[in-house]
């Protein structure tokens, strides 16, 4: 389309916004059909919902603190993807982290540095943890060819069967069973490895998580767009051959880049122990990996993706649950929008390449 | 009928030939097409194409790549649909909606990239799209004997695919499209991939079938196989018809006007050979190709690059080289000959770093290069132009200005960010120097034209630092008469300042066009090596043909 | 060897086999899907679905049959959303496949605790064991063959895949859809059609392999019943190397390593929980990576054709 015409025309606005927004107004639609079909009053689930999501400081808090491991996980895997590597493991990344992060700040002597460094001692330990976990799949791509897919989701459910392994043992990571009631969970990290709190005593759990996440989406953006690096990795992506033929590392690369994948996974796992959980759970990823690898396939590639969809899945989670608490709303209808969200993006995407604006 | 052609000259804007005559109404023909239309986005790949494609007969297509054939035959075969005009299959209305119409009608293709399943066998693929319910392997095999014999095309039923040569498997293609017993077949390109024996064997088999009463369309860019075999003839370029002959052999330079808008003697025998006519070729080559070289500087003693018993093995464990051993001196041009699949595709990969090989010495001035990457390979000063640039010489996605840097990007680095404003300046130069054609700098690779692509890669390689080698594989393959004189030229003017350039094609009136000497490799072999004149050419033919001379 | 550690082996065996029949169905749906060239990420949301289906058809209709009838036909919109998507959408298999997942998994508990109550634990009529005569009279050894009817109806099932694939023009057809489609549509077949019809296979097999399980194993549902298990059989596949018999041991394998995490208490043996439950995938992750021999998945497995 000429210029001349583009100016005269109404501005069009890109497919790659108006698509994606549209799937996840039709999906709430329908997660609001379904809220109904349960007998549940819609104006009482929608209460319960928005309640739980943005209806008070602290709910707020939480959202956002969702969507930070959320969106951490999805800047990891736009890193990845700009390589053309899909990483579907960010479960078991998050769980190596948590894995980590816990191991150093009970049993590492983090709580017994300094300052600050109590507390970013376990979040490099988690973060060199998720790194090496999405390093292995890189490698064995790189020396086996093998389909990142497939690795991460296997090396995934192993990651999560190690962090089970943890919190069941209690030579590893599980506390010491006083009665046969002791539950199968880590003891609560010292103080002194929590993330501090923002606004301190003030009831906004937001802690210092936050500004690190925006500084990371600065860095993330920087890095795939304007440097040799993220020029390197879109080549690699598209065209392996002619990289190596102009000289490119790129089984560097591809190994570099899956580690920031898991990196940011392993981090992510951090920031949801020392931010709110304290102990270490069988449960502990509950999700957010996949959460993270949706908002990574919404994003496109672009960290302002990464953020509008990571909070949306913020919210959506927080919501969901205080559906569920107050309303009697099951929070699988939250499970059912994600999916039907991610199964219209697949379904247009052919549509979106074909009329987007790069 | 004689000959309609277009002046020299008005190209494109020329008027549409008038659809011919055959039988008076285009009654009598097997196959009428008439005014047929076809585009994809804003390519027009056919503009009011008509011709008739009477019984028993061979019917050449012939154009410069781009010229439409591929398409027409699709449309013939239902892989597309046109957009406008109609088809007429023996006085009914053809309008396949797919290849399974198609061959209900009666209509075999062999395509110019084969369809076989690599790892079944012949006789599976065979039945493949014609059995039904059990597999009678067996009575296969037996009729593929028996069509064996009948057509003298030996074949193995039950060898795998994967370990037939590109001649046998084209065979097994031809054999395919017999059982059906056809009463049209098309063959796209079918001699590109073969040996001269082999294509004097096809073009028998050709005229057996036309004599058995099926219509035979070989669609080409090699006049010879015209001047030998067809019946008609017709000339697509750029889309539309702009010639038909009935007596080809003797309307063959008026044809080759009509396919290129240039006479053959005015153009050089360099580009002539682009359209690989044996009698045309050679006596303008002998007075332009010896006073082409005339020009360049003599080469000298100095010995770029040296290459001996180089020996590979392909990943199934087969010889892929055996024994190489080339040297090529300072401002020479020594051209590797062969057909296709016979080790050039893996020598140029082992030269160029990609591959390693075995054993062997790879010496490049005082650089030892054996089994050391792309980077190192780059470094001691060899560029390479790759045989298929889509796969190793480019990223297609990426920007023209990125990709006349790709072995550069650190240059452009500044405060650890990459300077675009730089690298669009240096690659507009990099254009202008080089005539690449482009919207801007930013465009994607893969929306430039197949020649400027390929003069995109040239100005990548040949401004390699210390460049002192260049390898240049296929460089000419799928361009226009017009891209290739400037491919030639940059090679020529880089070879007169000293450049060693090793060449490797399957065109062998190329070769001898632009090179002083010629080695030719079969089956990784280095079977002998020559000086280029066209007196050689026997004994070239039957080094290519695998026979110690 | 004493009766004792005889009757071990026995019990153990037949709950390997009970253990790895949904995998076995999935699993050999899967292959032939993928043998085709498309990739189904939603084997998981199948069996569950199927699982869900045949649970609550048997529930309202007092037959087992007809649950088994319900998972099927409940399956099949699915599978054909499915196919619709990679083959004519040309959506990403994998992205596709996990949301569907996810739609099958919250549709499946909002509509069990709906019409039946969260944390119920209904008993539902189930399939009943089939005891084959002859075998099942070998002394000791003869328990490991009473299985449940639906066992026996996948194995003939799966050897008539393995023969189909093998020896027909259908199976031929298959093959050269994953190898090289444009072999296929260049000799007069239909790509479309072929992928369409191995997803809808896959789609029948995976339903049947979770009505399995909530009617031929435990007789009652519950919440994401599958646990994982449709995952399994897709690496129970790719350890396969997309072979029908390679793939079989897979899912025995990994049937016997789950088997084992409740007969090795039973024997006294300590092995933690964790290393059992992860012992298939560790296995598979070798198997990608080349530890067993090199790895041969067709050609063109998730591309969608175009002509």
């Amino acid at each position: 389309m000429s210029a001349i015409a583009s100016r005269r025309a109404l501005p069009r606005i890109d497919r790659g916004v108006w698509l994606p927004l549209l799937a996840v107004v039709t999906a709430l639609a329908i997660g609001a059909l379904l809220v109904a079909a349960t007998g549940v009053a819609l104006p009482d689930a929608a209460a319960a919902f928005a309640d739980g999501a943005w209806g008070s400081g602290y709910a707020i808090g939480a959202s956002i603190n969702r969507a930070l491991a959320i969106g951490l996980v999805g800047l990891g895997f736009i890193v990845a993807q700009r390589a053309n590597l899909t990483n579907v493991g960010g479960e078991g990344q998050i769980a190596l982290g948590g894995i980590a992060a816990t191991a150093m700040s009970l049993y590492g002597g983090a709580s017994h540095l300094a300052g600050p460094l109590a507390f970013v001692m376990p979040m490099l330990a988690a973060t060199l943890a998720g790194a090496a976990w999405g390093a292995i799949a890189g490698a064995m791509k790189v020396r086996f060819g093998t389909n990142e897919v497939i690795s991460t989701l296997l090396l995934s459910f192993i990651g999560i069967w190690v962090l089970y392994g943890c919190v069941q043992s209690e030579a590893l990571l599980r506390q010491p069973m006083t009665t046969s009631a002791t539950l199968p969970e880590s003891l609560e990290i010292p103080e002194a490895t929590h993330l501090p709190r923002l606004w301190g005593e003030a009831d906004v759990p937001l802690h210092v998580g936050l500004p690190l996440a925006l500084l990371l989406c600065a860095v993330v953006a920087v890095v795939i767009n304007r440097t040799v690096f993220g020029t390197m990795l879109r080549a690699v992506g598209a065209n392996p051959d002619a990289a190596r033929r102009a000289g490119m590392p790129i089984g560097g690369c591809i190994v570099l880049a899956m580690a920031i994948a898991g990196a940011f996974g392993g981090l992510a796992g951090a920031l949801m122990l020392q931010g709110e959980q304290w102990t270490l759970k069988a449960r502990f990823s509950s999700g957010y990996g996949f959460d993270g690898l949706v908002v990574g396939l919404l994003a496109r590639g672009s960290v302002k993706g990464v953020i509008a969809s990571a909070l949306l899945f913020g919210f959506l989670r927080s919501g969901g649950i205080n559906m569920e608490l107050v309303a009697n709303v099951p929070s699988a209808i939250v499970v059912v929008i994600q999916g039907l969200i991610i199964v219209t993006l697949a379904a247009a995407a052919l549509w979106i390449e074909r009329g987007a604006v790069r | 009928m004689s000959i309609e052609a277009v002046a020299p000259g008005t190209g494109s804007h020329a008027r549409p030939v008038a659809a011919p005559p055959a039988g008076g109404d285009g009654t009598g023909a097997l196959l009428s097409l008439r005014g047929l239309r076809k585009r994809f986005g804003a390519l027009v790949a056919l503009d009011d194409v008509s011709l008739d494609i009477a019984r028993s007969e061979i019917h050449c297509l012939l154009g410069e790549n781009g010229a439409g054939k591929s398409t027409l035959c699709n449309l013939i075969f239902g892989v597309h649909a046109p957009d406008a005009g109609e088809m007429v299959l023996d006085g009914r209305p053809h309008r396949p909606g797919g290849p399974r119409d198609a061959l209900a009608q009666g209509i075999a293709m062999v395509h110019q990239h084969f369809s076989l399943v690599s790892d079944l066998t012949v006789v599976d693929n065979l039945l493949l799209g014609q059995a039904r319910g059990v597999l009678d392997r067996a009575a296969c095999a037996q009729r593929v004997a028996a069509l064996a014999d009948e057509y003298g095309l030996a074949i193995a039923p039950r060898a795998r695919i994967a370990d037939l040569s590109v001649g046998e498997r084209q065979r097994v293609e031809i054999i395919k499209c017999l059982m059906r017993s056809p009463r049209l077949l098309v063959l796209d390109e079918p001699t590109a991939v073969l040996l001269p024996d082999e294509i004097r064997a096809l073009l028998a088999v050709c005229e057996r079938v036309a004599a058995g009463g099926c219509s035979v369309v070989l669609v080409t860019h090699k006049l010879a196989e015209v001047e030998r075999a067809a019946h008609r003839a017709t000339v697509l370029r750029l889309g539309r018809v702009v010639a038909r002959s009935d007596a080809p052999a003797r309307d063959m330079r008026a044809l080759v006007r009509a396919m290129i808008q240039r006479d053959l003697s005015g153009l050089g025998a360099m580009a002539g050979a682009a359209l690989g006519t044996d009698a045309v070729a050679t006596a303008a080559a002998a007075d332009a190709g010896a006073a082409a070289r005339t020009i360049t500087r003599r080469p000298s003693a100095a010995v770029v690059l040296d290459v001996e018993d180089l020996v590979m093995h392909d990943a199934g464990g087969v010889v892929a080289l055996d024994h190489v051993g080339l040297a090529v001196h300072e401002g020479e041009i020594l051209g590797i000959a062969g057909v296709e699949g016979n080790g050039q595709s893996e020598l140029a990969a082992v030269l160029s770093g990609m591959t390693v090989a075995a054993s062997g010495r790879y010496r490049v001035g005082a650089h030892d290069l054996f089994g050391r990457p792309p980077k190192a390979v780059t470094r001691a000063g060899v560029g390479v132009v790759p045989e298929d640039r889509h796969r190793v010489g480019c990223v297609p996605t990426m920007p023209l200005a990125e990709n006349l840097f790709l072995d550069r990007l650190h240059e452009f680095r500044r405060f650890g960010l990459l300077d675009r404003r730089a690298l669009l300046a240096k690659a507009a130069a990099s254009m202008r120097e080089f005539d690449v054609r482009a919207s801007g700098a930013d465009q994607p690779f893969e929306r430039l034209s197949g020649g400027n692509q390929q003069k995109a890669v040239l100005a990548r390689e040949l401004t390699v630092p210390g460049l002192r080698l260049l390898i240049a594989a296929q460089p000419t393959r799928g361009l226009d008469v017009g891209a290739v004189e400037a491919v030639y030229g940059y090679i020529r003017r880089a070879c007169e300042r000293g450049l060693a350039v090793l060449l490797i094609s399957s065109e062998l009136d190329e070769l001898l066009a632009m090179c002083h000497r010629i080695a030719v490799m079969y089956r990784g072999r280095i079977m002998g090596e020559c000086d280029a004149r066209p007196d050689e050419r026997a004994r070239i033919g039957a080094w290519m043909a695998g026979h110690a001379a | 060897m004493d009766t004792h550690a005889l009757e071990l082996l026995a019990v153990f065996v037949g709950s390997t086999l009970r253990l790895a029949t949904p995998m076995l169905f999935a699993a050999s749906g899967e292959l032939v899907s993928e043998r085709a060239g498309v990739l189904n990420l939603s084997v998981e949301g199948m069996m569950l679905l199927g699982a869900f289906a045949g649970a609550m058809g048997s529930l309202y209709s007092g037959s087992p049959l007809v649950g088994v009838l319900a998972a099927v036909l409940a399956v099949i919109p699915l599978a054909l959303l499915q196919a619709f998507l990679s083959n004519t959408l040309r959506a990403n298999q994998i992205v596709s496949g996990i949301g569907l997942n996810l739609v099958v998994l919250g549709a499946t508990t909002v509509l069990y605790r709906q019409w039946l109550g969260s944390r119920s634990r209904v008993q539902i009529p189930g399939i009943d064991r089939w005891a084959p005569p002859g075998l099942s009279d070998i002394p000791v050894f003869g328990a490991v063959f009473v299985q449940s009817a639906l066992l026996y109806v996948g194995l003939a099932v799966l050897v008539i895949a393995a023969w189909v694939l093998r020896a027909t023009a259908v199976g031929l057809a298959v093959h050269a859809a994953g190898a090289e489609p444009r072999a296929l549509d260049q000799s007069g077949g239909s790509v479309q059609r072929v992928r369409y019809g191995a997803v809808l296979f896959c789609g029948v097999m995976s339903a049947l392999g979770g009505a399995f399980i909530s009617l031929g194993d435990i007789h009652t549902f519950t919440e994401n019943m599958t646990a994982g298990t449709g995952y399994l059989a897709l690496v129970a596949v790719i350890f396969g190397n997309w072979r029908m018999g390679r793939t079989v041991f897979a899912c025995l394998f990994f049937g016997a390593a789950t088997a084992l995490q409740f007969q090795l208490p039973a024997m006294g043996l300590n092995v933690p929980n964790a290393l059992l439950i992860m012992l298939p995938y560790l296995m598979a992750l070798l198997a990608v990576g080349g530890v067993m021999g090199r790895q041969t998945p067709p050609a063109y497995l998730t591309l969608a054709y175009r002509r």
